[in-house]
C-alpha cells in the first residue's frame, strides 16, 4: 500500500561517534495534572510516569520522559511495524484517559524523529552547539533534558552508558542531522 | 547570559528562555465595563525599573512553562524565582 | 640573522628547528618557539610599522597581547589575510608572510609621514575641526581621509578556514597560567573541584618561569624551577583541563566568559589542512579566578615612541626567554625596582648596559646594590629629555631632575645606545574583571586602580589584583584561594621565600623636558598617536569628562584599547583637572580583550547552517520535480515547479490556470497544527477568536481569526471539530511557533482554571491539498473506502479515514476557492500518498503549485495573508472581516480594543481591492497609493499589499490597504513609480466567484 519514508537514511560512524535514525517508533505525548490521571495511565501502560523533574522510568515495552509537570513522552523500546500506525497502547489510553476526561493523549510518532547515538565522544559533539551543562546527565541513566542544539529544540535522553537518545522535530531532522555530522567529523 | 532557575527544571541557560515582561499584571475580568483610558492602563503601561523588578519568563526551549522572577535590573542580579499563582516574595 | 642578537640557548626555543618566513618581502629565519616580534629582533630589525596619524616610524615595545605598534598584516593577498596581528603573539611557522601595515610605498619610506612635519596643524580634535566645514563637503573630504587613514586591510575573499563553538561548564575557571594561577588552579583540582585553566601563551609559567636570578627565591630554588616543578605535576591531575593559546576575550555576568582557543595558527599551512582554525569556547563557570598579571607601564617623555624603546620587562623576555638581545649598548629607564632585574639579566649574557636612569632620589635595594657592584652606572634622580634617531634610537639626552619633579635643572648629557628599556611600574590587568561588572578602587600610595568589589562568585589574584611581588603573592594567594574556594588547605602555605627588591616608585605622569610641551611629542596612546599635549588640549577646551576626552583625543581607542598609556592619560587628566583620580575613575573597557577574527565569532554558523532549514515530508519530491524554492519562516517551501524552461510567471500562469480548469496540488504541511484537548476547550477556543466555537458539530471545520490584546489581527486558519472535547487547530506556517506561545502563555497564566492542553503536532502529518474541479474524482481514487457524495462530505467539514492500515484525517476546506480536500497523514507516508494523489491525477492533468500560485489564487477570491495584507495596525473591521467578530460574546482576546477611540475611527487604513485601468499592467507590492499626485507635499493614502495577473480573469488585480478605503469604493486612485503614474480604481476585494460556486461544483 502507502511505502514508508524515513528521513535520515543513513548510519554514519566517525571516531568516537555512530548514530542512526531509529523507527518506526511510537510516541505519544500524555498531559494531565490529577492524581487519577497518574493512577490511570500506570494501570494502563503498566509503568509509572516519572514525576521526578528531568528523568525518565522504563518498563520491559515502553520508556516515559518526564517533559514538564503535566507532561511526559511515552514511546516503544522496539521498533514498530511500518504498514500500521494503529497502536493498541493508544487506544487503551484513549479509552482510560481522553474519554474520562482526565488529560490528553496525542500521537506524535513523526512528530518527533529519534536519533540514537553511541559512542565516547557524544557530548564532546553536543558540546559544539548545546548551552546545556552535561556534567551530571552525562553520568545518570535515565537522565532527560529538554535544550537547544545547533538552535533547534530537543530532548536528549541518556539511555545507557555512552548510548542516548535524541528527539528532534520531524522537519529539523535532515538539518539537524546533517549539522551533527559535520560537527562529529571534526572532533 | 543568565543562568535562570527554572523552578521546573532547574538552572539553564538564558538561551532556553524568553523574556515575557512585566509580572503581576492581571487581565481584567470584564474588559467591556472599562473606559478607554482603564482599558490603555492595562494594556499598554508597563514599568522600566532601574532596580527590583518583578518579571514573566517562560522556559520556552525547556518544559514550555512560564513563571515568575524577581531581577535586580542595576545588576542582572536573580533575587527570587517562583511559579505562577505563587505569592511574590517580597524583596 | 645576526649571531650577536642570538645571545643565548633558551630552553623554550627550539635552536634545532629553523623557521622561515619573510617580512615585506624579504626572507628570514628564526627558530621554533619564536614570535615573529622576537625573530624580527634577532634579525636586528626593530621598525615595523607606522604609527597611524603622523606615520611616524614604530617598534616593537612589547612582549605580549598589550603591544601597541607591532601590528601587522598576515599572509596579504590571500583568502587568509589578517590585519592588526600583533607580531609579539604570532608564533612563526614555515611559510608565514607578514608585513607592514599603515604605509605606503613602504615602512623605510612612507609617504604619510609627512604628517609628522605637519604635526603642529595636526592636534586633537582636528578632523572634527577642519572637515566639517562646510558641512556639504564632507563628502569629497571623506574619500581622501579613509585612503590616509585605517591600519590593516580586510581579506577580500571568504575565509577558508573552519572554525568551531563550545560551551564548557566548570566548578572553577583560572584565567592566566601564571604563578598565581598554577597555585589556584592546582589546589582547586586537588580539591576535588572541576577545573579549567587558560593561559593566552603556548606556555604557562608567567613571567616567573623564566625569573631565574639568586633575588627570588622560593624553598631555597630559583622562583623559575620551583615554578617549573609545580607545572610539571599538573598532567597528574584529573580534574584539571589546561589550554593554552586560549585568550578569555570577554567575562559576562554570572561567570560567562568568552575565550579563543587557538589551534593551528602556530602550524605550517600544510599542517592546519581540515583541522578547526579557533574554537570559541563559552564557558559558564560556577567560580572563576582572575590571574591576568601585570602590565608593564611606559614612561611619558619627549620621544617615547621610536624603535628601540621597548618595556623594560619586554627586554627581559626577549634575552631571558627568547635569548635575543634587543640591542648591543642598552640603556634603562625607571621610576622602580623592576628594570634592575632586566639589567641583571643582561649583564648575566654579557650584554652592554650603558646606565640606567631612575627618576628616584635615593632608591636603595639588594638588587640596586649589586648592579652597582659590577660597575653599571645608575643616574639617581634624573630623566630622559629627548631622543633621537629616526629610524631606531641612537642616543637619548638626559637631566636632572628638580626637587618636586616638575622641571629639570643643570646641563644636558648625552648617551648613545641602541636599544632603551622603560619601566614606569605596573598596571593591574583590570580589564577582565571590569567586564564583568567589577567595581575598582584607586590605591593612592602607588597608583593603581585595583578590583574593590565582585559582581559574581569570582577574585582577582596575584598581581592583576595589585600584588605585584613574589613574597606578597605567595604569602597572600594560598589563603586568598582557601578561603574563596572555601577548602580545607593548600599545599602552598609554608614558603619561605626571598626577594631582594624594594617596592618603592616615584611616580610622575608626564616627566618634564627642557623644552616647552608645545614642542615636545609625549606619546600616550602609541597606536593612536594620543600624547600628553593632546591630552592637555582637550582639557584647555572645556572637556571635562574622561570619557569625553578619550573620545576627542582618541587616547585608547586603538585596537590595543590603550592598554599601555591609559593610567598616564587619567594621571594627566587628573593633574591637570586638579582632581583626585579615585574620583575621576576610569574609561569602560570592552570586549574583547584583544581582537577577535569574524570566523571565530561565527563558528560554524555560516553556508547550510547559516540558518536553520526545514523541510516538508515531500521535500525530496519537490527537488526531484525541479521545483523553486521560496523561504517561509525557516521551512523551505516549493514556490513554483517550471517546465520547459519556463520563467516564474509563465510556470504561475499555467499552475493557477489548471487548478481552476482541472485539479491543482499543493504541500501544505509547513501550516502550524495544534491538537486541543480538554472539557474547556470549547470556551477556550471562544475566547481566543473572534467568532464563536461552541456550536460548532463535531466532524465541522470553521475559519478563526485571533487578534492580539490590542485588537489587531495576529494570525488565522481552519480549526476542527474532532470530538466533543477535541480540536485540530491550524495556523499560518510562520506564526506556528508563537501561536503556540501566545496559546500556553494565557492558559497558564490568566486562564489557569481551563482544563484545555495544547500540543504542537505541526511535523506529525503530511498536509496535501487537492483543488479543482476533479479534485473530488482524484481523492477518491485515493482513499476509495471514503464517502465523497457532497451529503456526506460538504464544504468545511472532516473525516477520519484510513489508507490500507495507515490512519488519516481529510478536511474538505478551501484556500483557493475551488472545491478542495486536504489530506493530513503520518509524515512517514506523505510523500507515498503524494505520488499516489500525482498517480490518481494524472488522467486530470493534476499540476503541483507551489506558494506562488496559492498566493495569486486566494488573491483572485480577496482572502488575505496575515502578515501580508496585514501588519501589526489592522483590525477584522479595517479588513473588511466584521462578519467574523461575534457581538453575542462577552470576551476575546483582543475584544474590548476594536471600540478604543483610535480602533473605531473612519479614516483607518482598509483593505480594499485595486484595478487597474489598464488591466495589463501589474502594480508592485509596497507601492504607495495617492489620491492626487499634484499635491505638495505628496499626500501618502496606503500602499499595495499584493499584486498579481490572474490568468483566470485575464487582468491584474491587487489588494491594498488604503485610509478611508471602506467608503471609496469605484473611486479613482494612483500609484506613482518612478517614471510613470498608474491609475487605479477601488474595487471589491472578491475579484473571482462572489457567490462562492466553484466551492460546490
Amino acid at each position: 500500500m502507502l511505502n514508508y519514508n524515513q528521513t535520515l537514511k543513513e548510519t554514519k560512524t566517525y571516531s568516537g561517534i555512530e548514530m542512526s535514525e531509529i523507527k518506526p517508533i511510537m510516541k505519544l505525548i500524555l498531559r494531565g495534572k490529577k492524581r487519577e490521571f497518574l493512577s490511570a495511565v500506570g494501570k494502563s501502560l503498566n509503568i509509572l510516569l516519572p514525576t521526578e523533574a528531568n528523568t525518565s522510568t522504563t518498563s520491559q515495552d515502553l520508556t516515559a520522559l518526564w517533559l514538564s509537570p503535566d507532561e511526559w513522552m511515552v514511546f516503544s523500546n522496539e521498533i514498530n511495524l511500518m504498514d500500521s500506525n494503529i497502536y493498541p497502547i493508544e487506544e487503551k489510553l484513549i479509552q482510560n484517559i481522553s474519554k474520562l476526561n482526565l488529560g490528553a493523549v496525542v500521537d506524535v510518532t513523526d512528530h518527533f524523529v529519534m536519533i540514537n547515538i553511541k559512542g565516547p565522544k557524544i557530548y564532546d559533539l553536543f558540546q559544539t552547539g548545546s548551552p546545556f551543562n552535561f556534567n551530571q546527565f552525562k553520568n545518570k541513566k535515565g537522565s532527560v533534558t529538554q535544550t537547544i542544539l545547533a538552535k533547534i529544540d530537543v530532548i536528549i535522553h541518556n539511555k545507557d552508558n555512552e548510548n542516548v537518545n535524541l528527539l528532534v522535530r520531524r522537519s529539523f531532522s535532515e538539518h539537524l542531522f546533517s549539522w551533527m555530522n559535520d560537527s562529529a567529523s571534526r572532533l | 547570559m543568565f543562568v535562570i532557575n527554572c523552578p521546573y527544571c532547574g538552572e539553564r541557560e538564558q538561551s532556553e528562555f524568553k523574556a515575557g515582561g512585566e509580572a503581576h499584571i492581571v487581565r481584567p475580568k470584564q474588559p467591556t465595563e472599562l473606559s478607554d483610558d482603564e482599558w490603555a492602563e492595562y494594556l499598554f503601561m508597563r514599568k522600566n525599573i532601574k532596580g527590583i523588578q518583578y518579571e514573566r519568563w517562560n522556559h520556552a526551549h525547556g518544559c514550555r512553562k512560564w513563571f515568575n522572577m524577581v531581577r535586580d535590573t542595576s545588576n542582572d542580579e536573580i533575587k527570587a524565582v517562583y511559579k505562577m499563582g505563587e505569592k511574590p516574595p517580597t524583596i | 640573522m645576526s649571531k650577536s642578537l642570538r645571545v643565548k640557548t633558551s630552553k623554550f626555543i627550539d635552536e634545532t628547528t629553523r623557521v622561515s618566513f619573510k617580512f615585506n618581502g624579504s626572507n628570514y629565519y628564526g627558530y621554533k618557539g619564536d614570535t615573529l616580534a622576537s625573530a624580527l629582533i634577532a634579525n636586528g630589525i626593530h621598525l615595523v610599522g607606522r604609527s597611524f596619524k603622523y606615520h611616524r616610524p614604530r617598534g616593537i615595545m612589547t612582549a605580549g597581547s598589550e603591544e601597541p605598534n607591532a601590528i601587522v598584516q598576515l599572509n596579504n593577498n590571500s583568502a587568509r589575510s589578517e590585519p592588526n596581528v600583533r607580531a609579539t603573539e604570532v608564533e612563526i611557522y614555515d611559510g608565514l608572510e607578514a608585513s607592514s601595515q599603515n604605509c605606503w610605498p613602504s615602512v623605510n619610506f612612507d609617504i604619510g609621514g609627512i604628517n609628522n612635519f605637519l604635526s603642529p596643524l595636526l592636534p586633537a580634535g582636528f578632523y572634527y575641526k577642519t572637515f566639517m566645514w562646510p558641512a556639504s563637503f564632507w563628502e569629497k573630504y571623506e574619500y581622501f581621509i579613509r585612503k590616509s587613514a585605517g591600519l590593516g586591510k580586510s581579506p577580500t575573499e571568504s575565509d577558508p578556514d573552519i572554525y568551531d563553538h563550545k560551551y564548557i561548564h566548570c566548578d572553577v575557571l583560572v584565567i592566566g597560567g601564571g604563578i598565581s594561577g598554577i597555585i589556584a588552579a592546582k589546589t582547586a583540582a586537588k580539591n576535588g573541584l572541576d577545573t579549567l585553566l587558560i593561559d593566552e601563551k603556548p606556555n604557562l609559567g608567567g613571567s616567573t618561569i623564566f625569573q631565574n636570578s639568586d633575588h627570588h627565591k622560593i624553598n631555597n630554588q630559583t622562583s623559575s624551577s620551583w615554578l617549573e616543578k609545580e607545572i610539571s605535576e599538573i598532567e597528574s591531575l584529573e580534574n584539571l583541563q589546561v589550554k593554552t593559546r586560549t585568550s578569555a576575550a570577554a567575562f559576562h555576568g554570572y561567570n560567562f566568559v568568552l575565550a579563543r582557543e587557538n589551534l593551528t595558527d602556530h602550524l605550517s599551512l600544510e599542517d592546519r589542512k581540515n583541522k578547526v582554525r579557533q574554537r570559541l569556547l563559552k564557558i559558564r563557570a560556577k567560580k572563576v579566578i582572575t590571574a591576568t598579571g601585570s602590565l608593564e607601564r611606559p614612561m611619558i617623555f619627549n620621544n617615547n615612541d621610536r624603535p628601540g624603546i621597548l618595556l623594560s620587562s619586554a627586554v627581559k623576555k626577549y634575552v631571558d626567554f627568547y635569548g635575543v638581545a634587543c640591542g648591543t649598548s642598552n640603556v634603562l629607564f625607571t621610576n622602580n625596582d623592576s628594570a634592575y632585574e632586566t639589567a641583571l639579566s643582561l649583564f648575566k649574557k654579557g650584554i652592554q648596559i650603558k646606565a640606567i636612569i631612575d627618576i628616584r632620589e635615593n632608591a636603595t635595594s639588594k638588587i640596586i646594590d649589586e648592579i652597582e657592584s659590577h660597575g653599571i652606572k645608575i643616574y639617581k634622580s634624573y630623566t630622559i629629555v629627548d631622543t633621537e634617531g629616526y629610524k631606531k634610537i641612537n642616543k637619548i639626552s638626559i637631566m636632572q631632575l628638580s626637587k618636586d619633579g616638575q622641571s629639570v635643572v643643570g646641563s644636558k648629557i648625552n648617551l648613545d645606545c641602541d636599544c632603551l628599556g622603560v619601566s614606569g611600574g605596573w598596571t593591574p590587568a583590570v580589564h577582565l574583571f571590569t567586564q564583568s561588572g567589577g567595581k575598582l578602587k584607586f590605591r593612592e600610595e602607588d597608583h593603581v586602580f585595583v578590583p574593590n568589589t565582585y559582581p559574581s562568585k569570582q577574585i582577582s589574584i596575584g598581581s592583576c589584583n595589585g600584588e605585584f611581588e613574589l613574597d606578597e603573592i605567595l604569602k597572600l594567594v594560598p589563603l586568598q584561594i582557601k578561603n574563596f574556594l572555601d577548602v580545607e588547605k593548600t599545599d602552598y602555605e609554608n614558603l619561605s621565600v626571598e626577594v631582594s627588591k624594594n617596592l618603592s616608585k616615584r611616580n610622575i605622569w608626564l616627566l618634564p623636558s627642557d623644552k616647552v610641551i608645545g614642542k615636545t611629542k609625549p606619546f600616550v596612546d602609541f597606536q593612536n598617536d594620543a600624547t600628553a599635549k593632546d591630552i592637555k588640549l582637550a582639557l584647555r577646551e572645556g572637556f571635562r569628562s574622561i570619557e569625553h576626552v578619550k573620545r576627542y583625543t582618541t587616547t585608547g581607542m586603538g585596537t590595543d584599547q590603550g592598554k599601555l598609556g591609559n593610567m598616564h592619560a587619567l594621571g594627566i587628566i587628573a593633574e591637570t583637572a586638579g582632581v583626585k583620580m579615585g574620583e575621576l575613575g576610569t574609561t569602560t573597557f570592552r570586549p574583547p580583550y584583544t581582537p577577535l577574527s569574524f570566523g571565530t565569532i561565527v563558528g560554524r554558523n555560516v553556508g547550510e547552517y547559516f540558518d536553520i532549514f526545514r523541510r516538508t515530508p515531500m521535500h525530496d519530491w519537490h527537488v526531484k520535480n525541479n521545483a523553486e524554492f521560496e523561504n517561509v519562516g525557516q521551512w523551505k517551501r516549493a514556490w513554483y515547479y517550471p517546465i520547459n524552461g519556463e520563467n516564474m510567471h509563465q510556470a504561475v500562469q499555467r499552475e493557477s490556470k489548471a487548478a481552476r480548469e482541472s485539479a491543482g496540488i499543493l504541500d501544505a504541511s509547513t501550516l502550524g497544527k495544534i491538537d486541543i484537548q480538554g472539557t474547556d476547550a470549547s470556551e477556550f477556543l471562544n475566547r481566543v477568536y473572534t467568532n464563536a466555537w461552541s456550536k460548532l458539530e463535531i466532524g465541522k471545520c470553521r475559519y478563526g481569526l485571533m487578534l492580539h490584546e490590542d485588537g489587531m489581527v495576529y494570525d488565522d486558519g481552519v480549526t476542527t471539530r474532532l470530538d466533543e472535547n477535541h480540536y485540530i487547530m491550524t495556523t499560518t506556517t510562520g506564526g506556528a511557533a508563537n501561536v503556540m506561545g501566545k496559546l500556553e502563555d494565557y492558559l497558564q497564566t490568566e486562564w489557569p482554571e481551563l482544563d484545555v492542553y495544547l500540543t504542537s503536532v505541526t511535523d506529525h502529518y503530511a498536509t496535501i491539498s487537492v483543488c479543482g474541479p476533479n479534485s473530488k474524482k482524484i481523492v477518491s481514487k485515493v482513499i476509495p473506502d471514503l464517502d465523497f457524495s457532497d451529503e456526506s462530505f460538504p464544504h468545511m467539514s472532516f473525516k477520519n479515514s484510513k489508507i490500507g492500515n495507515i490512519k488519516c484525517r481529510v478536511m474538505r476546506i478551501s484556500f483557493t476557492g475551488e472545491h478542495s480536500y486536504e489530506i493530513n497523514i503520518q509524515a512517514s507516508f506523505g510523500k507515498s500518498v503524494w505520488e499516489k494523489c500525482m498517480e490518481a491525477g494524472k488522467e486530470f492533468n493534476i499540476t503541483p503549485y507551489g506558494t506562488e500560485t496559492m498566493h495569486l489564487l486566494r488573491a483572485e477570491k480577496g482572502f488575505i495573508i496575515v502578515g501580508q495584507d496585514t501588519d501589526a495596525t489592522m483590525t477584522p473591521i479595517d479588513l473588511q472581516m466584521d462578519w467574523i467578530v461575534s457581538k453575542k460574546k462577552y470576551d476575546f482576546i483582543g475584544k474590548r480594543s476594536l471600540y478604543r477611540s483610535d480602533t473605531i475611527r473612519e479614516d483607518r487604513k482598509q483593505l480594499v481591492g485595486l484595478l487597474t485601468d489598464d488591466p495589463q499592467i501589474v502594480l508592485e507590492e509596497g507601492a504607495q497609493i495617492v489620491e492626487d499626485v499634484n499635491k505638495k507635499p505628496i499626500e501618502m493614502l496606503g500602499h499595495v499589499t499584493s499584486s498579481y495577473y490572474s490568468p483566470n480573469l485575464n487582468k491584474s488585480i491587487a489588494l491594498g490597504v488604503v485610509r478611508g478605503g471602506k467608503n471609496m469604493m469605484g473611486k479613482k486612485l494612483f500609484i506613482p513609480m518612478e517614471n510613470k503614474i498608474i491609475s487605479v480604481t477601488v474595487a471589491d476585494p472578491v475579484f473571482l466567484d462572489k457567490e462562492n460556486k466553484r466551492l460546490h461544483a
